[in-house]
């Protein structure tokens, strides 16, 4: 069937949704909840203009002879608002975020211009006492939690847009309380445990499920001179390290880029030695041949099985998921060009 | 026309406990006659003729929506809609109260005539002596065959279920009713597919709200066409008004539809309360639109042309004597309560709306506060998923654009 969209006509099947179209012909229209798979319509940002009508593109069904406009005035203030109104929700101190750059959220602020948060009372405007409770109550339900090996949960970061929801195979998590107080959380809000397969960390458009990690610490040992730091690839890695790290680095070597991250040696997995087993043996086999101290080799296993951040041992120290290198690389950038000096 | 009375004719007149009582005044004698007399279609053939609409707020014609479940085949459902929670609103209960027997025997005849295997009653969560009504007259019932297997010895049969809510408002609501039955969270679906085509665990459902039901058994026993010229010619019958605030005699009263605001206040109410000045009137519960004085020849009716939807049928009289803030506050309050936090201008703005509510109470608001405002209620009325985020912001923007609160 044909469906004209911004005056121009298009090719489309039926049962597609507009969203799907627009994508599949280069048309942009940005969304903040929707994925492939999953399209709850939770967000409202992914709005367009049929007959003067708002609709969401993500869930509506194309049919013959719609006419779509994706950009106008109407459409800009929708997603103006809602935009606005996730902003004044979201805990937004980006610069220590650790999804900073890397934030859908973000990204969608930057580009439609929110400046300022609008929604927020000033202080001074915070006229009652309940008003003070209630802000304090609304931050009650908070969840952060870290007590798991491998995913950290920050709920302040949290815009509600059910991905992990949905893609979580398992189903662990879910929408806990309601209207304002909303939380996406575990049942009984118990510590997170479960096979820790990382979809919903990959799926998260904001910082609110990110990689447990001890960042620190590894900035630490990989800027010491003195620790021979050894990055095991895993297969398949490259490509989503490069998707992760977008528009960051202009740097698409991946061992440049990652030798500039102070790595002295990088080993990469084959088909036939995918197993952990052989990761942990890299420590021996370099004390040997290379003749280092046991004790002065790192070895960081680059993979995006987030599950192995549990069985850490002597043998291997760290576990970087791609936007862990992602995140390293972007903290470098900054100190590359100048902006942030770090302390010494 | 005043003295036709349908849902409450034998109101306070029997028990409502005793099946015999209403035996007695001709209960259960649709149910006979469609049984005997009628086949299903014919049924909702009376139903279309009679030009009933649903009285839970949206006013969709009853007869089309059973016609349109009877049309598929297979597995199908039936719900009674009693979850009612819109503020000032208690037709359904009293209903219940009143005369449980005439409701049974409007969802015993809606669910046979649709071909439903089961039809499941929703009943609100704090409604708990209600429940305890219901239980009863299910059980009454079942002993004189008048649901269960091969019902009154034809070949019809169904089965009743009354499934207790929690008391959220958005489950009254057909998709999220449908969704916390099937056991999920009470949120609404997304539409189409409508509950008609793929309702309750996929099948085809009918949901009809509790007074929409109890005005079937009349229908049924005296035609659908002298049920069509009662009331208005759009939405015909009569309905529950409930009369609130500064009148001199609030409460329930049953008129036809078409009928003048004014009218249900001075006629019906007993006017103004003594000593009161009145102000404006609420129409249809927390989400419903404000009337000035010069406003209130407004007929209620349901449809599309009319000038004031009737929603659930309340009406909340203000005087003057009210603090205005402390209505929006409570209007806000009840929308940001109840909200169910799934789509973002639902969720963030019917919070913010609230937020400013209570810092107009305290004072001035600042021109940002202003913005805020407008920006809010005019992504509700855009934006929202379902239907509680677009009436969420209906009372506010009345107040303002009437000019009943002043910046």
């Amino acid at each position: 069937m044909n469906i004209k969209i911004n005056g121009k006509i298009y090719e489309a099947k039926a049962g597609e949704a507009i969203f799907a179209v627009c994508k599949k012909n280069g048309i942009k229209v940005p969304t903040l909840c929707s994925t492939k798979k999953f399209q709850e319509g939770v967000c409202r940002i992914c709005v367009v203009e049929i007959g003067g009508r708002l609709v969401t593109s993500c869930n509506t069904k194309v049919c013959e002879g719609m006419e779509i406009v994706t950009e106008s005035e109407k459409i800009e203030k929708a997603r103006r608002i809602n935009l606005e109104l996730l902003w004044a929700d979201h805990a937004g101190k980006c610069a220590t975020c650790k999804k900073n750059q890397m934030c859908e959220l973000q990204n969608l602020a930057l580009e439609y211009k929110i400046e300022n948060f609008h929604f927020i009372p000033r202080k001074g405007e915070i006229t009652g006492a309940e008003e003070l409770d209630l802000i304090k109550d609304n931050w009650s339900r908070v969840v952060v939690e870290n007590e798991n090996p491998c995913i950290s949960r920050n709920s302040e970061l949290c815009i509600e847009c059910r991905r992990c929801i949905n893609i979580c195979p398992e189903k662990k998590f879910g929408f806990n309380y309601r209207g304002n107080s909303v939380v996406v959380g575990t049942p009984y809000e118990k510590v997170l445990d479960c096979s820790f397969c990382g979809k919903c960390v990959e799926a998260c458009p904001t910082g609110a499920l990110t990689d447990q990690n001890n960042y620190l610490k590894i900035v630490e040992d990989l800027d010491n001179l003195e620790k021979f730091s050894v990055a095991v690839l895993d297969l398949g890695i490259e490509e989503k390290i490069l998707k992760a790290m977008g528009k960051i680095s202009p740097e698409k070597d991946l061992n440049k880029l990652l030798i500039n991250l102070g790595f002295e040696k990088i080993v990469k997995l084959g088909k036939e030695n995918l197993k952990i087993e052989f990761v942990k043996n890299i420590k021996d086999e370099y004390s040997r041949t290379k003749k280092i101290n046991q004790q002065d080799i790192v070895v960081f296993f680059i993979s995006s099985r987030i599950y192995e951040k549990a069985k850490r041992d002597k043998n291997l120290d760290y576990i970087l998921s791609e936007r862990e290198v992602a995140r390293l690389v972007r903290d470098k950038e900054k100190i590359k060009i100048g902006k942030i000096h770090p302390i010494k | 026309m005043k003295d036709i009375k349908i849902i409450t004719e034998y109101w306070g007149k029997i028990n409502p406990l005793k099946i015999e009582d209403y035996i007695n005044v001709g209960g259960y004698t649709a149910l006979e006659k469609f049984v005997s007399k009628m086949n299903p279609e014919k049924a909702i053939e009376e139903i279309q003729k009679s030009g009933l609409c649903g009285r839970g707020g949206a006013g969709f014609p009853m007869g089309d929506k059973l016609g349109m479940v009877a049309k598929q085949t297979g597995e199908k459902y039936f719900i009674c809609n009693l979850e009612e929670s819109e503020p000032g609103t208690y037709k359904d209960r009293l209903v219940v109260d009143n005369n449980p027997h005439l409701l049974l025997e409007g969802i015993i005849i809606s669910a046979l005539s649709i071909g439903a295997q089961k039809a499941y009653i929703y009943i609100n969560g704090n409604y708990e002596k209600q429940k305890e009504i219901l239980e009863i007259v299910i059980l009454q019932a079942k002993e004189k065959k008048y649901w269960g297997e091969n019902i009154l010895g034809s070949k019809f049969s169904l089965e009743i279920e009354i499934f207790s809510g929690a008391g959220a408002y958005i489950c009254g609501e057909e998709t999220a009713l449908i969704n916390s039955i099937e056991g999920n969270r009470g949120e609404p679906k997304i539409r189409p597919p409508f509950p008609t085509s793929a309702g309750l665990f996929g099948c085809p459902t009918a949901v009809s709200n509790a007074e929409t039901i109890s005005n079937i058994p009349w229908i049924i026993s005296n035609g659908g066409k002298k049920y069509s010229i009662i009331g208005s010619k759009n939405s015909p019958g009569t309905k529950l008004f409930l009369l609130n605030g500064a009148v001199a005699k609030p409460g329930c009263y049953e008129a036809p539809t078409g009928i003048t605001v004014k009218k249900l206040i001075d006629d019906y109410a007993g006017g103004i309360k003594r000593g009161k000045e009145f102000w404006f009137a609420q129409i249809g519960g927390a989400c419903g639109k404000l009337l000035l004085e010069k406003e209130l020849k407004a007929k209620m009716e349901f449809g599309k042309e009319c000038e004031c939807s009737l929603g659930s049928g309340s009406i909340l009289v203000v005087d003057k004597s009210v603090n205005i803030h402390d209505l929006l506050i409570s209007w806000t309050d009840f929308f940001r309560r109840e909200s169910c936090g799934k789509c973002v201008p639902c969720r963030e703005g019917t919070f913010r709306l609230w937020e400013i509510a209570k810092r107009f109470r305290d004072g001035e608001i600042s021109d940002r506060d202003k913005e805020a405002i407008q920006d809010i209620l005019w992504t509700l009325d855009n934006t929202t998923f379902c239907p509680l985020g677009k009436f969420a912001g209906t009372a506010f923007r009345d107040a303002v654009g009437k000019g009943i609160v002043k910046f």
